[in-house]
């Protein structure tokens, strides 16, 4: 076991190294450079040229490159052109706000979804289950900007239930407990919207599997002994239905900081997924080029849990 | 509010923005419908630009305010490095600049300071207003005023801001190259008077952006690093002011939270009168919405392009003034000659030909584009320099409006016939003439409006196709022009004038933004005769705007073809608020009449 996490660690490096590579490549070639468009016509060329200097970018792309991941290793990503503040503060902070949002999006995904997905495979056909599978067509066809607008429309503006823009409201202050629920207040309503929709994966899963596995062999040996139906269900089945949902937990923890770009813009979340888009629009290169190594390098790391985690609950994919 | 806006590339339209007001159900889409057939139209120039509510401000009054961007702001609140428009409105209600101005946005005495030009010995006077504090109580000296072009003119300024009129200062250059510990043509005279001497005037120097319009508190900062500056506390958290309000609480990106400065009577002699304003960010596809439940007193930088769907928002005043932009046509006549930096012109160009110029500005109505494209908030744009600008503007132009079979005889005049039939024009030698036309990405209305322009062009026999096939993203699409990109020979562009109205920077010999590269000697001398020092002389001012504007019109070099209009909803219970471009001490004055919103 061990040495299976070690071998896929190691073989991480020569995958990190790529994923540079191309990341800085493709940044580069984006026309544009963060000095286009931004400069007033006032201004010397001969000035804008010489900013383009000491930001590096009229070096080679190799010595720039090369340059880029010497500091990076070291956890300097640069200083963003637009925000001129070191790239890893900006992250950082933009990440925070994001990993609460995604938390508390998860936890409510499985909070409707576990339940859901399991009562409808065990009653299969009964109307709780023809309930469940029409919220799943209904939330697999909605998109997701449609649907949060609606519920940002029906209870923010309507109904006036939750704050409608930004991450914590400007008149609390930092640290107290009126802090935290003022910026759960905020973070509940688009993670909601965004769980609502996240859950059609998980129940369909589920309840697949569940209605699967109630005809396997294993099953019927169960019952055959005397098993009492709960305990076949607890114990046997939804071990195994729980399968293909643990090979998504390690993927979910990557989306933990990937944030979204559809909620985050809709509503006026400072997010990751907003930095995203924002820097890219306006060519911060090296706020870009900081973002998708590191949700690269959380991909990775989500695989590597996710398989880690499957070799914990089914003991037959275990590698030797 | 002032806007401290600098010449700068806008984008043709605000970014793509999806509308809550579009999920209303069937009623809202029929209204939609009939609403489009009659074209509702406004005009901008029948609205307000100041509120109406005549009641008198409450005490302990708060103001919420919006402001609509789908992006965060960078929180860069002094304005030696800010470096966006985002930035410089939330700074709005502390960043009271230094000079008034009067209408056509000279610099007038009754600011937070006065400024006075000797034209002959080259020399500024900037003078501080008595008793001016800044909000830790410390008075405002000369030192202050002298800061910002130490900040700005550091070898080591990571801004924008060091440009023309910087580099136009006695001894800049040398600072700035690190020759010199001083800049030798800035002088402290005593504690509240400032001399600045200058290689060359002309008459820019009147105008509110002519010279830095801020001052920076050097007791505060002297320590600091300029490097660092931008992550300095007083940049992001709490800047110091000698405006009306000061800034009590940032929460990066999303909102930002003002008190009044209990030092701005001092010098100005009378409180604000808000107890508290908020700027929040709110999202453009979610303001329609807010104002609706009115979330907010006033949303700055509303979108346009939607507003038949909250003119009539209930409780809400509508304010428009016009901008200080226009949309324009460009033709690609030269390139920029790197080594030598000027525009380089190239007489076997595509669009070298004045008539084909012209013949395609005949060929569009742009009246109708601002009608049917822009609700009537946009209209035909007659010169180079917007109506803003009363006092030059020379409304005796007409500009190009509608009229194609002028457009197709002046094709065939100059030789463009179609000799193979297929109803296109051919080239003077007979060869195939397509014309490659680049456009902006953004907003619904940027495909349809190049579709229209191509669809007229085809009308009078020219073939013109969208260079790159499709839309080109704002980035991009100033990337190409820049470096002359051969595929592109006509595009649609658009400038923010900023405040000072001479052409010089964007339509120069010397101008690199002068992206259609046209250059002449008639218009070198036409150019040079705004900026000389005759033109200190109002009069002979006007006439040589005139004659610019008139060589423009009828050369063609770049099409103006819209200017547009901004608007500002605002609650009927805010009192004293003034929109004019011009209006100098607005936050100051703006209160509110009631505790709710109405």
């Amino acid at each position: 076991m061990w040495k299976t996490i070690l071998r896929r660690i190691i073989l991480m490096i020569p995958q990190v190294i790529i994923l540079s590579i191309f990341i800085f490549l493709l940044a580069q070639a984006m026309p544009g450079d963060p000095f286009t468009g931004l400069i007033n016509p006032n201004m010397d060329p001969a000035v804008i040229e010489k900013m383009r200097e000491a930001a590096g970018l009229n070096d080679p792309w190799h010595i720039q490159y090369i340059r880029w991941i010497g500091n990076a290793i070291h956890g300097d990503f640069g200083t963003s052109f637009l925000y001129k503040l070191p790239v890893a503060e900006i992250i950082g902070e933009r990440a925070l706000n994001t990993i609460w949002l995604s938390l508390l999006t998860v936890i409510l995904t499985y909070l409707i979804a576990l339940p859901l997905g399991l009562f409808a495979g065990r009653y299969q056909n009964s109307w709780f289950d023809k309930v469940v599978v029409v919220y799943n067509f209904f939330s697999f066809a909605v998109p997701i900007f449609i649907f949060a607008l609606l519920t940002l429309f029906i209870f923010g503006y309507r109904l006036d239930w939750f704050p409608t823009t930004g991450s914590v409201s400007s008149d609390v202050v930092k640290g107290t407990t009126a802090y935290f629920f003022d910026k759960l207040h905020h973070i509940t309503l688009p993670a909601i919207s965004q769980a609502f929709l996240a859950t059609a994966v998980t129940i369909q899963y589920l309840r697949s599997e569940v209605i699967d596995a109630k005809t396997q062999d294993f099953v019927r040996t169960a019952r055959s002994k005397g098993v009492p139906t709960n305990k076949v269900f607890t114990r046997h089945i939804f071990r195994n239905a729980s399968l293909p949902i643990a090979s998504q937990l390690g993927y979910e923890i990557t989306g933990l900081i990937s944030g979204s770009v559809v909620i985050e813009k809709i509503f006026g979340y400072p997010g990751i997924g907003k930095l995203f888009i924002d820097s890219i629009v306006q060519r911060d290169y090296t706020v870009i080029t900081a973002l998708i190594l590191i949700l690269g390098i959380a991909t990775l790391i989500g695989t590597l849990l996710s398989d880690i985690i499957m070799s914990i609950v089914d003991p037959r994919i275990r590698i030797q | 509010m002032k806007k401290k806006q600098v010449l700068g590339m806008i984008t043709v339209a605000t970014m793509a923005t999806l509308m809550l007001t579009a999920c209303g159900g069937n009623q809202k889409a029929d209204d939609k419908g009939k609403g489009n057939k009659e074209t509702q139209t406004e005009d901008v120039s029948k609205m307000p630009i100041k509120v109406s509510n005549t009641k008198k401000a409450i005490k302990d009054g708060t103001l919420d305010v919006a402001i609509v961007t789908d992006s965060s702001f960078q929180g860069l609140l002094m304005p030696e490095l800010s470096q966006d428009a985002i930035d410089s409105s939330i700074a709005g209600p502390m960043q009271q600049t230094l000079f008034a101005t009067d209408k056509d946005f000279k610099m007038v005495d009754g600011g937070a300071a006065d400024f006075k030009l000797d034209e002959d010995k080259k020399i500024a006077t900037v003078t501080l207003r008595e008793n001016l504090k800044w909000s830790d109580g410390e008075p405002v000296t000369s030192d202050d005023l002298v800061f910002p072009y130490e900040i700005i003119g550091d070898k080591d300024y990571t801004g924008v801001r060091y440009d023309e009129r910087f580099r136009n200062i006695v001894g800049m250059e040398e600072y700035h190259e690190g020759k010199a510990d001083t800049i030798s043509g800035i002088k402290q005279v005593d504690d509240r008077t400032m001399t600045i001497e200058f290689k060359e005037v002309n008459p820019s120097l009147l105008q509110a952006s002519g010279i830095w319009e801020a001052a920076a508190p050097k007791h505060a900062l002297k320590d600091a690093s300029i490097k660092d500056l931008a992550s300095h506390d007083l940049m992001r958290k709490s800047p110091l002011s000698y405006g009306p309000y000061v800034v009590s609480k940032v929460v990066n990106g999303e909102s930002i939270e003002y008190t009044p400065n209990k030092y701005y009577k001092e010098a100005f002699g009378e409180d604000p009168k808000l107890s508290k304003i908020t700027i929040t960010v709110v999202n453009p596809s979610s303001i329609v919405e807010a104002l609706k439940a009115k979330k907010y007193d006033i949303a700055l930088s509303m979108p346009t392009d939607n507003f038949p769907t909250y003119k009539d928002t209930e409780g809400y005043e509508m304010l428009g003034r016009e901008e200080m932009s226009y949309t324009y046509l460009g033709f690609k006549m030269g390139k920029w000659d790197k080594d030598k930096k000027e525009n380089v012109l190239d007489s076997n160009a595509k669009m070298s030909d004045k008539n084909l110029r012209q013949a395609m500005g005949y060929a569009i109505n742009n009246d109708e584009v601002g009608q049917k494209f822009y609700n009537g908030l946009r209209r035909n744009a007659t010169t180079l320099i917007p109506t803003v600008f009363k006092s030059y503007h020379d409304s005796d132009i007409k500009g190009y409006t509608q009229d194609k079979e002028k457009a197709k005889k002046l094709l065939k005049d100059a030789g463009y016939k179609d000799k193979d039939g297929d109803g296109f024009v051919e080239d003077k030698d007979g060869k195939k003439l397509t014309i490659k036309f680049a456009s902006m990405s953004g907003g619904e209305t940027a495909q349809p409006l190049a579709d229209y322009y191509i669809q007229e062009w085809k009308d009078i026999g020219l073939n013109v196709e969208l260079a790159t096939g499709r839309l080109i993203d704002f980035q991009s699409f100033y990337d190409k022009l820049q470096n002359d990109d051969p595929g592109i020979d006509v595009y649609q562009g658009a400038w923010s004038t900023g405040m000072d109205p001479s052409p010089t920077g964007l339509y120069g010999r010397h101008a690199a933004f002068n992206m259609s590269r046209f250059v002449s000697e008639e218009n070198d001398k036409l150019l040079e005769a705004i900026d000389s020092k005759d033109s200190f002389d109002s009069k002979k001012q006007k006439k040589a705007f005139s004659e610019w504007q008139e060589y423009a019109y009828k050369e063609a070099f770049v099409i103006p073809t819209l200017y547009r209009s901004e608007v500002l909803p605002v609650n009927k219970r805010v009192t004293d608020f003034d929109w004019k471009t011009t209006s100098y001490d607005v936050w100051a004055k703006v209160g509110v009449s009631d505790k709710e919103r109405q």
